[in-house]
């Protein structure tokens, strides 16, 4: 079975031709990003049949345009039915690049329509459409939580870089002064699950959160105990938050850190080798008791840490592989003598270079810190 | 890279769905995945067996997935993604307070989407199989 037989569409998108080989017992249609069937062949699908499908993503140029979904119909097997095999292969036939293309073929013909009636609808009431105002809306106001500037903070060095996806993204970082406790840095980067416009608010709800959390406990775990309180009893989302907070005790270089699922840190010590620090736990928002157990080291002079989201180890290569750790710990060792902003740079670079062509998945956000080295011996005032 | 998903229906003690996820589970596709569960909900499925074994890449959106494919299958209201405000309880079953689910339960995850679900502490969320036989016979 081909494919070139198995769909074929007018200039309209209208199926012209059923899908004669699938056989009486499938059916099958093709359906855009919204779900909305652009195209279905074969014997209708009853209620009770609806469990038995298959649905395979349609892929054109790295980003998703539609699904094919075959639902296998209750002719043939009555009882039990107990394997679905002949679907699968089935698909597994049908399924060649000619798919891709047809579905493109359509949903641009469709977009074509689509936008020829926005734009008249635009010259009859002047204005841009109101998606698009809101999504450039959650853009500026997810930008302004992000600090464009790292405290300046005697004896270490930070830098972070933040790039978000063409999509609203939900990374945020932190990096600021505790508060209740002087000589003490936090610093908290985050990534909301999910996409889109749901996952800004909850960015936009968790960070203040977060921040406040530190500031009052001054403890990383007991902070992301009371933000997951917080989400779960009185903010309960169908979204996740992965969110790791460190706390620096500047004097002594000593680094606490509390990790709700999110990617450990890397510790590059001024000799030695790199290492991610451990402590880990559930990410925030999905039980109601995290138990996190604190990851606590040493910040030598000339240690560096290196904090990211999971838009550097996620990326992906126009081949489908992803940038990964290794590569991650690639680039760090190779820079890691190199001042905060440059190993963030770097890795920036290594990153934005390794997904070349791919359109950006999601929102990469980078933060390093050093502990300097003090020429000379100086108190070093704690509180 | 793309994802298909497959189903079909197995006796073990009881009916069970197998959901065999092949590819990525992430931003681009963990809304379907929901969807696909709601909807062999709504067809009777009370027993979900999720087979791991041909994901290659488990992104955090897809422990969305994972987490909604539970509440689904206790009947707890369909969350809404959109929204992401509505007032969801949370499922009351970690661990540490001593209850658990079986409803739905995974097998096969590959070394890197089983690392990605011990590191997010979903894992506490699922018995986790080796492989299909041996979930099937947990039910």
């Amino acid at each position: 079975m081909t494919l070139d037989g198995l769909l074929r569409l007018d200039r309209l998108g209208r199926l012209l031709e059923s899908f004669a080989s699938v056989g009486p017992d499938l059916s099958i249609s093709m359906e855009d990003t919204s779900a909305n069937v652009l195209a279905a062949a074969g014997a209708p699908v009853a209620a009770d049949d609806r469990r038995r499908r298959i649905s395979r993503d349609i892929e054109l140029d790295g980003g998703v345009i539609g699904r094919l979904v075959v639902f296998a119909g209750s002719g043939g097997e009555t009882s039990g039915s107990r394997h679905s095999t002949p679907i699968a292969e089935a698909l597994t036939e049908a399924l060649g690049s000619s798919l891709e293309m047809l579905l493109a073929e359509t949903l641009a013909r469709q977009a074509a329509e689509r936008s020829m009636t926005a734009a008249a609808e635009r010259a009859a009431d002047g204005g841009g459409t109101r998606l698009d105002a809101e999504l450039a809306l959650a853009r500026r106001i997810q930008r302004s939580f992000v600090p464009l500037t790292s405290p300046d903070i005697p004896g270490y060095e930070i830098a972070s870089h933040y790039e978000a996806a063409r999509e609203v993204g939900g990374d945020f970082f932190d990096v600021f002064r505790l508060r209740t406790r002087a000589g003490r840095l936090a610093i908290v980067i985050a990534d909301v699950t999910g996409k889109g416009i749901a996952a800004a608010l909850l960015m936009a709800f968790a960070r203040p959160l977060l921040h406040a959390a530190i500031d009052h406990t001054a403890a990383p775990v007991g902070a992301l105990e009371r933000t997951n309180r917080i989400l779960v009893e009185e903010r309960g989302s169908a979204l996740f938050i992965t969110a790791l907070c460190a706390i620096v005790d500047l004097g002594t270089g000593r680094l606490r850190v509390g990790n709700a699922g999110h990617e450990p840190p890397l510790i590059v010590p001024a000799t030695g080798p790199i290492r991610w620090l451990s402590g880990s736990g559930p990410l925030l928002g999905a039980f109601g008791q995290l138990d996190l157990t604190e990851g606590v080291t040493d910040l030598d002079e000339g240690d560096l840490v290196v904090l990211y989201t999971d838009g550097v180890t996620d990326a992906r290569a126009v081949s489908g592989e992803r940038f990964g750790d290794d590569r991650l710990v690639g680039v760090v060792e190779a820079n890691r003598a190199a001042r905060p902003a440059d190993v963030v740079a770097a890795l920036a670079g290594a990153v934005r270079d390794y997904q070349t062509g791919m359109p950006p998945a999601d929102d990469v956000t980078i933060v390093a810190i050093r502990r300097l080295p003090v020429k000379r011996r100086r108190a070093a005032p704690d509180r | 890279m793309a994802l298909t998903t497959t189903t079909e229906e197995v006796s073990g003690r009881v009916p069970i769905t197998v959901l065999a996820l092949d590819g990525e589970l992430d931003a681009a596709n963990f809304e379907r995945v929901i969807d696909d569960v709601r909807s062999l909900y709504d067809n009777g499925t009370r027993n979900l067996l999720i087979d791991l074994g041909g994901l290659t890449f488990l992104a955090s959106s897809g422990l969305v997935a994972l987490h909604s494919i539970v509440r689904l299958l206790h009947g707890e209201p369909p969350p809404d993604l959109e929204s992401g405000w509505d007032a969801l309880h949370s499922l009351g079953l970690d661990v540490s307070s001593g209850t658990s689910q079986t409803e739905v339960q995974l097998c096969g995850p590959q070394p890197g989407v089983a690392r990605v679900l011990s590191r997010t502490g979903l894992d506490r969320l699922f018995r986790i199989h080796p492989d299909r036989a041996t979930a099937i016979a947990d039910f």
